[in-house]
C-alpha cells in the first residue's frame, strides 16, 4: 500500500460530505419523506390479477378504475398501482394490483370485503383467491415506531461511546467513542439522504437498517483504533497526525475486505430481491449497501481525521498557556 | 505431530458433515433432531394473520398487566373454540397489546381477517337493567347502558348440573365488589329481567327470583330438563360470561394477512440468495487469501450450519427480515478472517517463522476482532429491546451471527489452520497471499 497522506487532503473529503447532507436536507424541504402505510395508517390490499387484466396500454385506465371503484364502494379515496411479481415455485409472472387507502382509521373487515369484491367482480378476477394480502395500521403506530427508532439510536449511541472509552483508555477512549459515534451518525445521514432522493417508504426496516449500520460501521473504525493504540505503543516519536495515517493505511486492506465480503451478502439479497420484486426485501438491503459504503468512506475520511484535528487543537490549548 | 494435525482438521470437517446430515435430514441414527426446515416460519413467511389487538379502557389508560394476561387467555379459549391451535399469543404491557399470530394451514376452513375482528370486538360483557320499552322487532331487548355489572365483576361461570330434577343450569359466582352491586340491583328487580349482553348483542335475560346477597347466582334454562340442548346451552352461556369476563374492549389496529403463495415465494428466493452470497464469499476469500482462504471458507460453512440449526433448535420465529440476517452475518462471518489473515501476511512479512506468525496473528488480530462485534452486538441488543415482530427477529439471527462467529471464525480456523500448516506442503508462503521477493523466504 502506498503511503499517501490523507490527512492533508482531508478537506475534499470533509466538502463531498457536506454535500451528500446538504442534498438530503434540500430533497427533505423539497419532497420529504415517503411513508409506508406503517407510518402513515391506513390500509393496503394486494389482489392477484389476471394474465390478460392488463395490457400495454390500458394500466393508467385500470389504475383510475380501481381508485373510482373503491371511492363508490366505501367512499374513501385510494392509490393504485400495478406491480408484476414473479412466482417462483410456479415459474410465471403475474400482475400485481396495489390498493393503497391511507387514512386515519384503517378499514374494518367488511370494507375490506366490500372493496375486494367489487373489484373482483368488476375485473372478473378469476384465481381461486385473488387476494395476496392485506395490511391495516393504525397511524399512531408509526409514530410509535419513530419514537422508538430515535430512542434506540441514541440509547446505542451511548452504550458504543461507554465501551470504546472502557476499551481504548490508552488512546484517550471517550473521545474516539464520541468521534465514532459523529461517524456513525454521518453514516445515517447519507441513509437518510437515500432514503429522500428515492422515495424509499420509511418503515421500520429503516429503523433496522439504522441500527445494522451503527452496530456494523463501528468495526471498521474499531480496526484502525485498535492499530492506532497499538502504534502509540510502538512509535511514541511520530507526529501523531502521520501516526494516524501510517494506522490508516496499514489497515486498507482490512477495511475494504471485511466491507466487501459483507456487501456481497447484502448485493446478493437486493438482487435476489429485485429479481423476484420482493419489496420488503429491496427496501430494506439498498439502505444497508449505502450504509456499508458509507461506513468504510467516513471511517477512513471523516472519522479518523476529524479525531485527529481534535486531537492536535486540544494539544495546541494545552501547550498555549504554558507558553504565556 | 503430523497424525494429530491430521485428526485434529479431520474431525471439524467430520464434525460439519454430521450437523449438515442432521440439518438435512432432521434426524440422525433413527434420532430424530430437528433440522433446517423445522424452524418456525413468521406470517411473512408462512402466510397468515399478524394482528395487534390494543385494549380500549374507559378512561385510555394502560390496562394492568394481569388484564392482558386475562385478555390473551380469553383470546385463547376463542381461538380453541375456532379450532384454531396453531398460534403465537403474546402481550405487551408498556403498549397495551396482545399480539395474535396464525399461519396459514392449507385446507383450513377459516377466515382469519373476520375472525381476528370476532375476537377484538366480542370482549365486553355487560349484565344491564332493561327497558319494556326498549326492544327490537324480534322482541329482544336492546342495551340500556344501565349496567349491574360487567364481566370482570365475574369471578367464575361453570354449567352445572342440579342434583333434584336434573336440569342444567349456570353457576355465577362474582367477585366482592359485583356481589355488592349485585345485591343492591336484585333487591330492587325482583321480578324483573336482567340481559345479558355481548357488547350489544343480547345474550340471555334471565329473570331475578329473588333477592341474591352472597354473590353467588344461578341461571336456570329453559326447555326439557336434563336434554341434550339444555346442556348445550348451559356450557355456551357459561363459557361466554367466562370468556367474556374482561374489564376492556380490544380493538384490532394493526392487521397484516398475507397469502401463503407470496411467503413461500418470498423463502425459496431467500434460501437462493444465501446460498449464492455463500458461495460468492468463500470464492472471494480464496481468491484472495488462498490456503487460510479456504480454511476460512469451510469455516464459514460451518458458521451458515450452526446458524441454521441454531435457528430451528432454539425456537426462534423465523421472518424474512431474519434471514436477511443470516446473509448479513455470513458476509460479516468472515471479517474476523479478514483482520487475522491480514495481520499474519504482516508478521510473515516482518521476518516472522510461518508457525509463529500464525501464533502472533491470531493473537494480535483478537481485540480488534473483540472489539468490533461487541459493538454489533450492542447494536443488535438494542434493536431486540425496541423492535417488534419481524425486526426482533432480524435482531436475533444477527445476534446469534455474531457470536457463532467467535467459534467458527476464530476458533475452528486457528484449529484447522495450525493443523494444515504443520504439514511439508503447506508451508509455501504463496499459499498464504504473500508475493514473493527473491527466494522462498523464511517461512
Amino acid at each position: 500500500m502506498p503511503n499517501i497522506n490523507l490527512y492533508s487532503k482531508r478537506y475534499i473529503f470533509f466538502v463531498l460530505s457536506v454535500i451528500i447532507m446538504a442534498t438530503g436536507i434540500i430533497t427533505y424541504f423539497v419532497k420529504g419523506f415517503v411513508f409506508d402505510i406503517q407510518f402513515q395508517g391506513g390500509t393496503v390490499i394486494e389482489m392477484h390479477a389476471n394474465k390478460d387484466t392488463f395490457t400495454a396500454n390500458n394500466v393508467q385506465q385500470i389504475q383510475s378504475e380501481v381508485a373510482e371503484l373503491v371511492e363508490s364502494s366505501i367512499g374513501k379515496s385510494a392509490y393504485v398501482q400495478k406491480s408484476t411479481t414473479y412466482d417462483v415455485n410456479n415459474k410465471s409472472d403475474f400482475d400485481v394490483i396495489k390498493i393503497s387507502i391511507g387514512s386515519n382509521e384503517t378499514l374494518s373487515s367488511t370494507e375490506i370485503q366490500k372493496v375486494e369484491q367489487a373489484i373482483i367482480d368488476e375485473l372478473k378476477l378469476t384465481a381461486e383467491d385473488p387476494v395476496i394480502s392485506e395490511e391495516s395500521v393504525e397511524p399512531f403506530i408509526g409514530k410509535e415506531i419513530s419514537q422508538n427508532g430515535v430512542k434506540a439510536v441514541i440509547i446505542a449511541a451511548i452504550l458504543i461511546i461507554l465501551y470504546i472509552w472502557w476499551r481504548f483508555k490508552i488512546v484517550s477512549g471517550l473521545s474516539l467513542g464520541v468521534f465514532g459515534v459523529v461517524g456513525l451518525l454521518h453514516d445515517i445521514g447519507v441513509m437518510i439522504t437515500v432514503y429522500l432522493i428515492f422515495g424509499i417508504p420509511v418503515n421500520d426496516s429503516f429503523i433496522a437498517a439504522m441500527l445494522t449500520i451503527f452496530g456494523y460501521s463501528m468495526n471498521d473504525t474499531i480496526v484502525i483504533y485498535d492499530r492506532i493504540r497499538e502504534n502509540t505503543r510502538l512509535m511514541k516519536k511520530i507526529p501523531f497526525p502521520e501516526l494516524v495515517n501510517t494506522s490508516i493505511i496499514q489497515t486498507m486492506n482490512r477495511s475494504i475486505n471485511t466491507t466487501v465480503t459483507v456487501l456481497m451478502a447484502v448485493i446478493t439479497i437486493f438482487v435476489f430481491g429485485k429479481m423476484n420484486a420482493i419489496e420488503s426485501i429491496t427496501e430494506f438491503s439498498f439502505p444497508l449497501i449505502i450504509g456499508l459504503i458509507s461506513g468504510t468512506y467516513s471511517t477512513i475520511f471523516i472519522t479518523t481525521p476529524l479525531w485527529v484535528m481534535w486531537k492536535e487543537s486540544q494539544k495546541k490549548s494545552k501547550v498555549k498557556p504554558a507558553k504565556a | 505431530m503430523r497424525g494429530k494435525n491430521a485428526v485434529r482438521f479431520f474431525s471439524i470437517i467430520a464434525i460439519i458433515g454430521i450437523l449438515a446430515w442432521i440439518g438435512f435430514n432432521g434426524s440422525i441414527l433413527g434420532f430424530d433432531i430437528p433440522g433446517f426446515s423445522d424452524f418456525r416460519p413468521g406470517i411473512d413467511i408462512s402466510g397468515g394473520v399478524d394482528a395487534k389487538l390494543y385494549a380500549v379502557t374507559e378512561d385510555g389508560s394502560l390496562p394492568s398487566a394481569e388484564d392482558l394476561e386475562a385478555a390473551k387467555i380469553t383470546i385463547g379459549k376463542r381461538l380453541d373454540a375456532k379450532n384454531v391451535f396453531d398460534r403465537v399469543l403474546t402481550i405487551d404491557t408498556k403498549k397495551g397489546y396482545v399480539l395474535v399470530q396464525i399461519p396459514h394451514k392449507s385446507g383450513q376452513e377459516f377466515d382469519p381477517q373476520k375472525s381476528i375482528e370476532e375476537i377484538g370486538a366480542t370482549a365486553l360483557l355487560t349484565f344491564q337493567e332493561v327497558d319494556e320499552s326498549k326492544k327490537d322487532e324480534s322482541g329482544s331487548y336492546l342495551p340500556t347502558g344501565k349496567n349491574v355489572i360487567v364481566g370482570g365483576d365475574v369471578e367464575e361461570a361453570k354449567a352445572e348440573i342440579s342434583q333434584q330434577d336434573g336440569s342444567c343450569y349456570v353457576a355465577l359466582k362474582l367477585k366482592k365488589e359485583g356481589a355488592a352491586k349485585f345485591s343492591e340491583a336484585t333487591e330492587r328487580l325482583i321480578g324483573k329481567p336482567i340481559a345479558i349482553f355481548m357488547d350489544d348483542k343480547l345474550i340471555s335475560a334471565p329473570v331475578v327470583q329473588s333477592h341474591i346477597t352472597g354473590g353467588e347466582a344461578t341461571i336456570s334454562i329453559g326447555g326439557t330438563n336434563g336434554s341434550k340442548e339444555q346442556k348445550a346451552e348451559a356450557t355456551e352461556l357459561a363459557g361466554v360470561i367466562k370468556s367474556g369476563s374482561l374489564p376492556f374492549k380490544l380493538e384490532a389496529k394493526q392487521v397484516q394477512n398475507i397469502s401463503p403463495t407470496l411467503g413461500s415465494n418470498a423463502l425459496t428466493v431467500s434460501v437462493e440468495a444465501l446460498v449464492f452470497a455463500l458461495v460468492l464469499i468463500c470464492l472471494y476469500m480464496i481468491f484472495y487469501y488462498r490456503l487460510p482462504g479456504l480454511i476460512a471458507s469451510i469455516a464459514l460453512v460451518l458458521h451458515t450450519i450452526l446458524e441454521l440449526l441454531a435457528l430451528s433448535w432454539l425456537g426462534i420465529t423465523v421472518t424474512l427480515p431474519g434471514i436477511a440476517g443470516v446473509i448479513l452475518t455470513v458476509g460479516m462471518g468472515v471479517d474476523a478472517n479478514v483482520i487475522i489473515f491480514e495481520r499474519i501476511k504482516e508478521e510473515i512479512r516482518s521476518g516472522k517463522t510461518l508457525g509463529a506468525a500464525i501464533d502472533v496473528g491470531f493473537k494480535r488480530a483478537f481485540t480488534a476482532v473483540l472489539d468490533g462485534n461487541v459493538t454489533t452486538l450492542i447494536a443488535g441488543a438494542v434493536l431486540w429491546n425496541f423492535g417488534t415482530g419481524a425486526i426482533q427477529s432480524f435482531a436475533l439471527t444477527l445476534i446469534i451471527g455474531v457470536i457463532l462467529s467467535f467459534v467458527t471464525a476464530v476458533t475452528a480456523t486457528r484449529i484447522m489452520l495450525k493443523s494444515i500448516s504443520g504439514l511439508e506442503v503447506a508451508k509455501h508462503v504463496w499459499l498464504y497471499g504473500i508475493t514473493m521477493r527473491g527466494g522462498k523466504s523464511n517461512a
